[in-house]
Order: structure tokens, then C-alpha cells, then sequence
């Protein structure tokens, strides 16, 4: 996996990136207000966590169905304390945290342990942490969120800087970070890539895929705390929606199935893609009957384009 | 033979270690042993303890209301199944299925057409975009799961632009009729027609070089080139098979419902994608392609509807069923697990 | 993803131990649920035993099952328990329906799962003599069911945009916000809007239709997006959908902005909140109490052996023939005081007037 071949992939998706915002603020030049910045960067900042916590588990070759039923649950957790026990927002926010910590070795413990795929672990509990959120609410919303989580959602740092773009920016970093400096980061790629390989090599891959799947979860959380946030309500539909974007994303950002190969820059360059689009169909009154069609051209294009140059330099290579 | 957990090397070692026993004997165990059998044994039980518990479980109306789930369900399952037999995944089924029950509905409705040739529309519909599904895969080497991640949206969006949202349902009564009737008091004709289904293909696969062709491509692709095998022509039409079978669950669904409606599958097909993976995967299937248990993934999938609608029967406080339905899952998958752990530790050691 | 080789003896060993624990700890899990729920059948007096079906998890079912209860006592009622599927999944909604009536409910209040597609599920409780009122939602003609008893979505989005384009002043550009395409309740949300604009003769235009956006990070996205970007060409925004309605709300606050004048949909808190602080101009309330509670007491009365008037004033929907309004009314600071009361008063005249308007009892 030559640093190069890798860096490409994203330099070329950040290319487009930049075009098609180019573009749309030239079509239309409201969308370079600050406002609509503002609004981009906060939809970016939860967008990338949800991205980042398929990710890591795409990296060790795995899947995490129920990314989204985590983020839910700890969603309706974190609202639920501070609305019912009055739990002060940060401690809210650790408690959140540590339940998704839980659910991803729970994750972990049954695909790595017991030896079941990931794929079974998981559809089982996406329907399992998806019941318990359910059971607890009633499918109500929880409205009692104190004034400071609502600011957090929705005040900026500097201008268009949503101060919601700090933890991701934060979390996306330790991430990158982890993954291409740390020996922790090079072993679960390793497991990802080559699981025996990487056996004889003295890593225990059990560890590393519960490792694994636990980060997923802790994302998962975040992402659910964040979006409380942002909807300044705890929904207890957070996370309905997160199984196909949680994988869009890292695709077209040049993340392979079957372990071994992903690029946070790519995964990022594929999520403000993404966002740019969606927010594009809207800026463009397409016909709301047309969205659906428009986005599934969209998603095999940009996996296409990235496929015939990948082909092109292999094949040049 | 079953493809089971055992390989066809091991049973005369069994029958040698068991003394004079002889083959049949190694052969009722190994079939016992297989996970087609434990599945159905967990279906069975399953079956049994909601009756035991509940009342109203073993009447007839709710069997005959559990066969005609059960039927859609299993074609669901199956048609995943084809695909991931040949080492693919498609996400696109249920977009598939609202797509040819739409043409269908638009064939009785629009165009006057008879039950028949109508539902030979909605298979042939199925069938096709099954086919693009897998000429692009196969051509664009791609992996599926990002294909019919954008085929889903393609397929389902280019149905509402088609159909705005409307549904077919002034059809005729000869269409939702076959739903109503009944074989002795509770059985659903729906039900049997699935097995039909489900033999042919267990047929395809055994005994067909189509149908082992599919196989190999997806117990390694490499191999299979290698071997004068055109994967890309296995690939396409696996994914034509999955189209044509999500295609007759939607029809029989739109029976059920008595009409072709656009949220049949939910948004863009996505209510699918649970059972779909579910019933392949719980029955033996094999993921990454290459293994096959087409009665494990009939069984698995009436495991799911039998534990659906005993849930619903047991009272279970509104909001939790849906948590006991994961539990209750993952506890059927450590139970297959064991035997198949228990099952490796007594074979002579590796 | 498979196992890979453990030596048998000691790994097996630990191995099964693990998974024997993991079953053992499930099972208890599960244990709880095995006991049926105290609240099985009520034991109510009267012989009518109803089912009050929701589509799926949404808050606006959320006084149903307090309605029913109030019913069951005030009616003296059988049963009339609340029972919602896991999801909005038709398919299981229909398996709900069908496993209620082999636990022995005789009668149903449902809100269709789609008003095409639970037809025959209605039909099939008819031909056991079980009868059925759609509630709060629409079976589309011709059906089984008695008669339909909800808010009339079109007049209601009708009723809204009137007084949106009252509180621009007459003229001026607006958006609309809806549910999902695959109801075809947005298509009629979308008539009603078209009509009342279409009544202005072009001096109020429609600039833009949103749908899909009834789930919060849809809502989120595209109507900051559009607020963000067309903020400044518009003058009113109708909202015809529950998430959307506190979306906008809640983005409205956010920016300041007093000058859009917004009409929402529900007495959701952030829209109530909203009308007190200047943000939201007024909202269409529904009944979703009084549907539950007079449709039991609608429902007893059927199972008591009244028949229904085909010569009733019913009200004619693009659905139905046989249509009962719920009532729904506009909201604004003038009477958000008071419209909890007036919502009630209106569901007892319902009640009242139901015997002798619609039914011929022995």
C-alpha cells in the first residue's frame, strides 16, 4: 500500500469537490453566504462522524449494521438523563459515550469471541439497540434539553464555523491519526487486510477487531449526541436513516470491503461530496420527485470515475 | 447430499469409527447435523413453544395468516441468496420488487391486461433490472454493494418520477383472490409454491452446471476464469435470478395488499434488506459466496416469521418487540454456532 | 469472516463456556417478556373489545392510548387497547391486525398503513364480522370500512395557506414543506396549498415544493439549505408535516427571523413556543384525542348493534364518500389559550350528535 497510490484517491475526489462548490456558488451566489457555509459545516461535522464510525470497521473488513441503532440509543440516553435525572450535560454526554463504548464490545465480543460474522452480530443488534431505544420511548421525543446543548448545536465559533465542527474535527484527527502513525492504526489495517498474515505476524486479531468495533460504537454515540444537538431534540428516530450514508461516504472515498484499505481524507472528501449534492438538489428547486433518481446517478458516477482512474494508473503502473 | 458442515470425505471415516454401524447410520447424522436440519429443529421448537404459551397461536386464521407471510418472506430470502451465493450482495431487491409490481399493476390497470400476462410483466421486469444490476457489476468490476447501492436509488426514483407516488388499485379481483384461498383450514396455496420455488433452485444448484457455475464464481472468481467458467456471465445472471424472485414476492405481496403501491417495500426498498440478509445467512449460506442451503434459508426465514408473530401473540409490551426480536436472533445464531462448534469437536482431530 | 483453528480440547472448553454464558445471559434477558403483560384483555363490562391500531411509531399517536382508556370508562366499554407496529411497515401492520383478531378484539380503529394496501385487511375483518373505522387516516374508496373519522388533510393545508397568504398581506412568494411522496396524502396536502394560492389570481406564487423531509436529518439539511439560500425570496412558508413544522420553527429562531411568517402544523411545544415568541405566525391544530375517544365511542356503538345511515351528511373526500371531520383549527396568539378547550368542546358535540346524525341504533 504505497503512500502514494493512497494520497491520489483523495486528491482527485477533492478535486471535484472543489468544483462542483465552485460551481454552485457561481450558479447561485447565495450559497457562498455565510449562513449556508454555516449550514454545509454542520451538516459536514455529523455526516463525518457517522462516515467515520462505518469506516474503521470497513477497515478490519467488517460491517457495523447497527451504527445507526447505536447513535439512536445513545441519542435517547443522553437526552433522557438530562431531562429525567437532571444529569448535568457534560456528565450526560460521558454517560452517552460509555453506552456506546458498550455496545461496540458488545459488537466486538460476539464476532470476535464467539466467531460469528460481524454482518449476523450486528443485523441482530440494530434490531436488539433500535427495540431497547423504542421500548424506552415510546417513539416520543424527549424535549427537555438544557440551553447549553441547544447553543452547542447551533452557535458558531468564528462566523460560518459551526461550533459543532470542533469535536468532529477533533474526532477526525485522533482517527486519521490513529490509523496512519500509531502501530495500532497499521494493525488493524493488517487484520483487514490479511488476517493471517498479520496472526503469524504476533497481532491477536480478536483484540483488534473488538478494538475495533468498540471505537465504531463510541462514534456511533457521538454522532447521536451530536444530532441531539443539532435537532435541539432528543429523537428517538436519530439513526433511522445513517446505514446507507455510513457507507457511501467511505466508498466513494476509495475504502475497500474487504479490509485492509481505507483513507479518512477520502472518506471526508466523500462526505462533503455527498452534502454538497444534497444541499445542490435543494438550491436547484429540482423537482422533488426527481431527488431519489438524481442522487442514485450521482453515487454510481463518482464510484465510477474513481474506478476508471484507479483502472488507469494500474494499468499504466 | 447436503452441503453440510461435514465434507463428503468424512463420512466413511465416521462410519469406520463407528464399528459395524454402517453408512446409512453416518448418513442420518450427518443429515441431522447439518444446518439445514438444526434450523428447521429451531423452527419446529420455536413453533411449538408459542403454542405452548399463547393462546391462539395454532388457530387457524393466524396460521393461515403466518403461511402467507411466511411465503413472501422466503422469497426474499431466497432471492438475496442467489446473489450472495455468487459473492455478491444486492441491496437493490426490494427497490426491484416495487419497480416490477408497479409494471404489473400499470399492465391490469392502464393497459386492461389479464392477471396472467401481467405478472409475467412484473417477472420480466424483475428479471431485467436484475440483469442491468449485473451487467454493470460485471462489466465495472465494482463491487455490488456500491452498484446496487446506487441501482436502489436509481431504480426506486425512476419509479416515483414514473408513478408520482400513486398507486395501481382498481385491479382485478382475480389478482388478489389466489391470496384468499385455502387448502384444508389454514394452509395458504402461497406457501407450497415457495417449496416448488426453493426445489427448483436447490435443483440449479446441485445439479446444474448453471447453477454450480455460480457457485464457483463465488467460492473464487480466480479459479473460476481459470477454469473456462465466464464469470461474467454467472454474475449477470444471479443478479437476474435475485430480480426475477424479488419480482413473485412483490406480486404476491401486492395479492396480499390488493394493490401495487410505491412504500410496499418502504423507502427505497429498504424494509427488504433485514429478512433478506437475515434468512440466507441464519440457514447456511455462506457470505462470501461459494456454499449454498436453500432449505436453510426457507427454514430460517419461517424461523423469523414464526418468532414475529408469536411475539405479537405474547403480549410483549408494545415497544419491545423489536428488542426481543434481535435477542431472540442472536440467540437462534449462538445455538447454530454451538452445534456447529460441538459438531467440529467430535469429528478426529484435524 | 470465519473461525479460524483452535486446538480442540482447552479452546473448545473456553469457547463453549463463553457461548453457554452468552445463551444463558440472553435467555434471562429475555425472561421478563414471557409473562404475558397484566394488561392483556381489560376487564371491561361491555362486549365491545377494541384494537386501536396506529401505523407506526410517531408522536402523534401519543394520547391514543390514554383516550382509549378514558373511552373504555366513560363508555363502559369493553376494551380499547392501543397497539402500534415496530415501524411504519405495511406488512406489519397487517400482520398486527391479523394477530389481534385471533386474540379475540372484535372491533378496530386503524390508521391505515396505506390507504390502498390495508384494504384487504379490512376486508378480511369484515367477512368475520368485525367492523372497522379508518382513523385519522383514509382508506381510499371502495373499502370496508364503515366510515372514515379524520382531520381533512386537504382542507386543513387549504385552511393553512389561506392563512398564511392573509398574514403576508394578500401578495407575495411562498414555500411549502411536506411529508413523504409515497403517501398520497401529500399529494392532496400539495392540492390544498395549489388551491387556496390559485384563489389569489397570481398575486401570491408558489416558488417551491419540499417533500420527503418528515425525518429529522432530512428536515434539518434541506431546510437550512433552502432558508440559507432562498431565505430572502420568500415571504411565508406552509408546513404541512410534523417534523418539518419544528424544524422550521426551530431554524426560523435560530436566524431571527421575525418576517417570514411561517404556518405549522400540531401543537408540537417548539411551534406553540414559536407563536409566543413571533417566530411561528399560527399552526393548524388536529384532534388526535378526540379521534381515539369518540372513535371508541363510535365503535361501541356499532358492536351495540347500530347501523350506519347511508343518507348521512358525510362529508366527500378525493378518498371517501363517507367521511367524518375530526375538526381541526387555526391557532395563533389570539387563542393559544384557549384552543385546548375549544378542541375538546368540539369532540364531545361529535359524540353527542353521532347517534343521531350518522347511525340508526335498535
Amino acid at each position: 500500500m504505497s503512500i502514494w497510490r493512497r494520497n491520489e484517491a483523495w486528491i482527485g475526489l477533492a478535486a471535484i469537490d472543489s468544483l462542483v462548490f465552485v460551481l454552485l456558488g457561481l450558479l447561485h451566489p447565495s450559497f457562498f453566504s455565510s449562513f449556508n457555509i454555516f449550514v454545509l459545516l454542520n451538516t459536514i461535522a455529523l455526516s463525518t462522524m457517522i462516515a467515520l464510525g462505518q469506516m474503521v470497521v470497513i477497515a478490519v473488513g467488517q460491517m457495523n449494521l447497527s451504527l445507526g441503532s447505536i447513535g439512536g440509543l445513545a441519542a435517547v440516553i443522553f437526552a433522557g438523563a438530562m431531562q429525567t435525572i437532571g444529569l448535568p450535560p457534560v456528565l450526560a454526554v460521558l454517560l452517552a459515550l460509555c453506552l456506546g463504548l458498550v455496545c461496540g464490545l458488545i459488537n466486538g465480543f460476539f464476532t470476535a469471541r464467539i466467531g460469528i460474522s460481524a454482518f449476523i452480530v450486528t443485523l441482530a443488534t440494530f434490531a436488539a439497540y433500535k427495540g431497547i431505544n423504542l421500548g424506552l420511548t415510546a417513539a416520543q421525543p424527549l424535549y427537555g434539553i438544557p440551553a447549553s446543548v441547544k447553543l452547542a448545536g447551533s452557535a458558531s465559533v468564528i462566523g460560518p464555523v459551526p461550533w459543532l465542527l470542533v469535536p468532529s474535527l477533533v474526532i477526525t484527527l485522533l482517527v486519521w491519526f490513529v490509523l496512519a502513525r500509531l502501530p495500532l492504526g497499521r494493525q488493524i489495517l493488517a487484520v483487514g487486510g490479511n488476517r493471517q498474515a498479520s496472526e503469524l505476524a504476533g497481532v491477536s486479531p480478536n483484540r483488534i477487531v473488538i478494538l475495533t468495533h468498540a471505537l465504531s460504537g463510541v462514534i456511533a454515540a457521538a454522532a447521536g449526541i451530536m444530532a441531539v444537538a443539532r435537532l435541539q431534540v432528543g429523537q428517538p428516530t436519530i439513526g433511522d436513516d445513517w446505514l446507507i450514508p455510513s457507507f457511501t461516504a467511505p466508498i466513494i472515498g476509495g475504502a475497500v470491503l474487504s479490509g485492509g484499505r481505507v483513507g479518512v481524507a477520502g472518506t471526508v472528501c466523500g462526505v462533503i461530496l455527498v452534502s454538497l449534492i444534497t444541499q445542490a438538489l435543494v438550491v436547484f428547486r429540482v423537482d422533488p420527485y426527481y431527488v431519489q433518481f438524481a442522487l442514485g446517478c450521482m453515487i454510481l458516477c463518482a464510484v465510477g470515475a474513481n474506478r476508471l482512474r484507479m483502472g488507469r494508473r494500474l494499468g499504466a503502473g | 447430499m447436503n452441503k453440510s458442515a461435514l465434507s463428503p470425505l468424512d463420512e466413511p471415516r465416521m462410519s469406520e469409527e463407528m464399528g459395524r454401524v454402517g453408512l446409512t447410520r453416518a448418513r442420518l447424522a450427518a443429515r441431522l447435523a447439518s444446518p439445514e436440519f438444526s434450523i428447521f429443529a429451531l423452527a419446529a421448537a420455536a413453533f411449538g413453544l408459542f403454542a405452548l404459551l399463547t393462546q391462539g397461536f395454532d388457530s387457524p386464521f393466524n396460521l393461515f395468516s403466518l403461511a402467507r407471510s411466511a411465503a413472501v418472506n422466503i422469497l426474499i430470502g431466497l432471492a438475496m441468496m442467489s446473489v450472495i451465493v455468487s459473492g455478491g450482495l444486492d441491496l437493490s431487491v426490494g427497490a426491484i420488487g416495487v419497480c416490477a409490481s408497479m409494471a404489473s399493476g400499470a399492465a391490469m390497470q392502464l393497459l386492461g391486461w389479464p392477471v396472467a400476462p401481467a405478472v409475467i410483466v412484473a417477472l420480466l421486469v424483475g428479471a431485467a433490472l436484475g440483469f442491468l444490476n449485473g451487467q454493470i457489476i460485471a462489466r465495472s468490476g465494482l463491487h455490488s454493494f456500491v452498484v446496487t447501492l446506487g441501482t436502489m436509488s436509481l431504480f426506486f426514483g425512476g419509479m416515483i418520477i414514473l408513478t408520482r407516488g400513486q398507486p395501481f388499485d382498481s385491479l382485478p379481483d382475480a389478482f388478489s383472490d389466489p391470496m384468499r384461498w385455502r387448502i384444508g383450514r389454514w394452509l395458504s396455496p402461497m406457501l407450497p409454491l415457495t417449496f416448488v420455488v426453493a426445489a427448483a433452485l436447490a435443483y440449479l444448484y446441485r445439479l446444474t452446471d448453471l447453477g454450480r457455475g455460480m457457485l464457483a464464481v463465488g467460492a473464487n472468481s480466480q479459479a473460476a476464469l481459470l477454469s473456462g467458467i465466464s464469470v461474467r456471465r454467472m454474475i449477470t445472471l444471479s443478479h437476474a435470478l435475485a430480480g426475477l424472485l424479488a419480482a413473485l414476492a412483490a406480486t404476491l405481496l401486492a395479492m396480499r395488499n390488493g394493490a401495487a403501491i410505491t412504500s410496499m417495500a418502504g423507502d427505497l426498498g429498504q424494509d427488504w434488506l433485514l429478512p433478506g440478509f437475515l434468512a440466507p445467512i441464519l440457514g447456511g449460506t455462506a457470505l462470501e459466496g461459494g456454499r449454498v442451503a436453500v432449505w436453510g434459508t426457507v427454514f430460517a426465514a419461517l424461523l423469523v416469521t414464526i418468532i414475529n408473530s408469536g411475539l405479537l401473540l405474547l403480549h410483549v409490551g408494545d415497544f419491545w418487540v423489536q428488542f426481543f426480536l434481535g435477542v431472540l436472533l442472536l440467540s437462534a445464531v449462538l445455538i447454530d454456532h454451538l452445534r456447529k462448534h460441538l459438531l467440529a469437536k467430535r469429528r478426529p482431530s484435524a | 469472516m470465519s473461525m479460524t483453528r483452535r486446538p480442540v480440547p482447552e479452546g473448545g472448553r473456553t469457547l463453549r463456556q463463553r457461548i453457554s454464558a452468552a445463551v444463558l445471559a440472553l435467555s434471562l434477558a429475555m425472561l421478563p417478556f414471557t409473562v404475558p403483560s397484566a394488561a392483556a384483555l381489560a376487564a371491561g363490562t361491555g362486549s365491545a373489545k377494541i384494537a386501536i391500531v396506529a401505523g407506526g411509531p410517531h408522536p402523534y399517536f401519543a394520547s391514543w392510548p390514554q383516550a382509549g382508556r378514558d373511552a373504555t370508562r366513560d363508555f363502559h366499554l369493553g376494551a380499547a387497547d392501543f397497539k402500534a407496529p415496530q415501524s411504519w411497515s405495511l406488512s406489519q401492520q397487517n400482520d398486527l391486525i391479523e394477530s389481534l383478531a385471533s386474540q379475540g378484539y372484535n372491533a378496530f380503529l386503524i390508521f391505515p398503513g396505506d390507504p390502498t394496501g390495508t384494504r384487504n385487511v379490512v376486508a378480511e375483518l369484515a367477512d368475520q364480522d368485525i367492523p372497522t373505522i379508518a382513523l385519522a387516516g383514509c382508506l381510499q374508496d371502495p373499502s370496508k370500512a364503515a366510515f372514515c373519522f379524520a382531520t381533512d388533510t386537504e382542507a386543513s393545508a387549504y385552511l393553512g395557506t389561506k392563512a398564511l397568504i392573509k398574514a403576508i398581506g394578500g401578495k407575495g412568494r411562498i414555500a411549502h414543506f411536506t411529508g413523504f411522496l409515497t403517501d398520497p396524502g401529500t399529494a392532496l396536502r400539495m392540492r390544498g396549498v395549489k388551491r387556496a394560492v390559485d384563489e389569489t389570481h397570481g398575486s401570491v406564487t408558489l416558488v417551491q415544493t419540499i417533500a420527503d423531509i418528515d425525518a429529522p436529518e432530512a428536515a434539518q439539511d434541506k431546510i437550512s439549505a433552502f432558508l440559507a439560500t432562498q431565505g430572502k425570496n420568500v415571504d411565508g412558508i406552509i408546513t404541512t408535516a410534523w417534523i418539518p413544522a419544528t424544524v422550521t420553527a426551530t431554524a426560523l429562531r435560530k436566524i431571527g427571523d421575525k418576517r417570514i411568517r411561517m404556518i405549522g402544523l400540531n401543537d408540537d411545544p417548539t411551534i406553540l413556543n414559536g407563536i409566543k415568541d413571533g417566530f411561528v405566525t399560527g399552526t393548524m391544530v388536529q384532534n388526535p384525542y378526540g379521534q381515539a375517544y369518540a372513535g371508541s365511542y363510535m365503535l361501541g356503538q356499532l358492536i351495540a348493534g347500530c347501523k350506519v345511515k347511508a343518507d348521512a351528511p358525510w362529508l366527500k373526500t378525493p378518498q371517501t364518500d363517507r367521511f367524518i371531520d375530526s375538526g381541526s383549527l387555526y391557532v395563533d396568539e389570539s387563542n393559544i389559550t384557549t384552543y385546548a378547550a375549544a378542541i375538546s368542546k368540539i369532540t364531545q358535540s361529535i359524540v353527542s350528535s353521532f347517534d343521531k346524525t350518522y347511525v340508526t341504533c335498535p
